[in-house]
């Protein structure tokens, strides 16, 4: 028996086809890296079918993270603080505090994500395989949710607006309660929606161009994040160990009259207590007009039901109907 | 069935979705909130939410009769609900009749 493995004769051939076949996989490579990335769907089945390994969807979530990258510091210093308008600096306030409650629902999703997946792992390996994608790429949705809380509330401070005192950043770190995976990842999903549209609106009216690319690309993170949380919902109910009505609860929350989606808009909002709804702290200081929103945020949700759910609703009562009759009694 | 006996059946077969008696809930007229937080069945809005409409859906299968759900803050007390789910008993019941 040779002491080497291969034989020292066959090994110069299969050494060559080892580097003729890595060849072909770094052409591989470099060509997928020259195409955009994209968030991942249909990933219950890819788990399922063993299409690709945790670490292969991880590398794919890395690839887009990293082809998204922009730079705080260089979009901030390219604002001339001067030619800011009194909405401009009111909506950077709002959007740097409400962006201070997104590392409570990054960590708590982490967390929630690992504790799923090791409930899941005997039971449904492809599952556990979601859920801990999941917790993986939270970390990027906390570290670029880090740059827009950053961004938005430096650029208050230096714009005159009242800084955020360390009483409140604290009471803003304090973590949504625990629930139903399907429910917090569709929560997620509309709160991103709310808040991309959100940016949108402040994007449309700034009075700098620099500032407005700066709301247009935390709009377009926000979006990201949307089909992030959206892909992951929708693999829990492809499992099947998920059901759709939880989907459609949480949408209807937010939609239904006096619904969640109209925020500190609202005659009553609620003292939660034991964390903080950005939607609910919004504050106009009276005279500012805030980006009129509603109507294309509902149609998100709807859509967003569709895309999770293969329900179609046009209105609230559909919605509603759709909700009830999965419900029961 | 009367309107009267209809009342009676959602607050009855809202306290079994809430896991409470009757007599918790409704002598003490509490909040929707303090519903929430003694119960062991719910545990957030969207038990709260889900236990109304599964109520809903009992008195819709069984009676024929429907009912809107109405919002209200979790401040709100019980009474407040069911008397806005009563006012619309009496149009639907005279309907089912």
């Amino acid at each position: 028996m040779s002491s080497t493995f291969p034989p020292a004769g066959e090994r110069s051939s299969l050494i060559d086809d080892y580097i003729s076949g890595r060849e072909v996989e770094i052409a591989q490579a470099r060509s997928d890296e020259r195409d955009r990335p994209r968030v991942m769907r249909d990933l219950y089945r890819v788990f399922r079918d063993r299409e690709m390994t945790l670490a292969e969807v991880t590398w794919h979530q890395h690839r887009l993270h990293e082809w998204r990258r922009w730079s705080a510091v260089d979009m901030i210093d390219a604002i001339d603080l001067a030619r800011l308008s009194k909405s401009d600096r009111v909506y950077l306030w709002n959007a740097g505090r409400a962006e201070l409650t997104t590392k409570p629902g990054a960590d708590r999703l982490s967390r929630l994500s690992d504790q799923e997946c090791r409930l899941w792992q005997e039971k449904d390996p492809a599952l556990a395989a979601v859920m801990q994608a999941c917790g993986t790429w939270s970390r990027y949705w906390n570290e670029e949710e880090a740059y827009h809380e950053t961004s938005f509330n430096r650029l208050a401070a230096v714009a005159g607006m009242p800084q955020v005192d360390d009483e409140t950043f604290i009471e803003f770190r304090k973590i949504f309660p625990d629930d139903d995976m399907l429910r917090t990842l569709t929560l997620l999903a509309i709160s991103e929606i709310v808040a991309a549209t959100s940016y949108a609106g402040c994007a449309k009216g700034a009075s700098h161009p620099a500032l407005k690319a700066l709301f247009q690309q935390v709009s377009a993170d926000e979006i990201q994040h949307m089909q992030y949380f959206a892909s992951f919902a929708r693999a829990l109910i492809d499992s099947g160990h998920y059901h759709a009505k939880d989907a459609l609860a949480v949408a209807f929350l937010f939609v239904r009259d006096g619904g969640e989606l109209y925020g500190s808009r609202r005659e009553n909002v609620e003292d939660r207590g034991t964390h903080v709804n950005w939607w609910d702290t919004l504050d106009d200081g009276g005279d500012v007009d805030r980006p009129q929103t509603i109507e294309k945020q509902r149609a998100m949700i709807f859509t967003l039901v569709r895309q999770l759910t293969d329900i179609e609703v046009t209105s609230v009562d559909e919605l509603e109907e759709a909700w009830m009759d999965r419900v029961g009694c | 069935m009367t309107a009267v006996e209809l009342h009676a059946y959602v607050r009855e077969t809202f306290a079994s979705y809430a896991g409470l008696s009757q007599n918790e809930i409704i002598e003490r007229d509490l909040t929707l909130a303090q519903i929430v937080a003694r119960s062991e069945k719910m545990n957030n809005s969207l038990d709260l939410m889900e236990a109304f409409a599964r109520t809903a859906n009992a008195l819709r299968k069984t009676h024929g009769v429907r009912v809107r759900l109405p919002t209200f803050p979790l401040d709100t007390p019980i009474s407040t609900v069911l008397q806005a789910l009563a006012e619309q008993l009496p149009q639907e019941a005279s309907k089912a009749s």
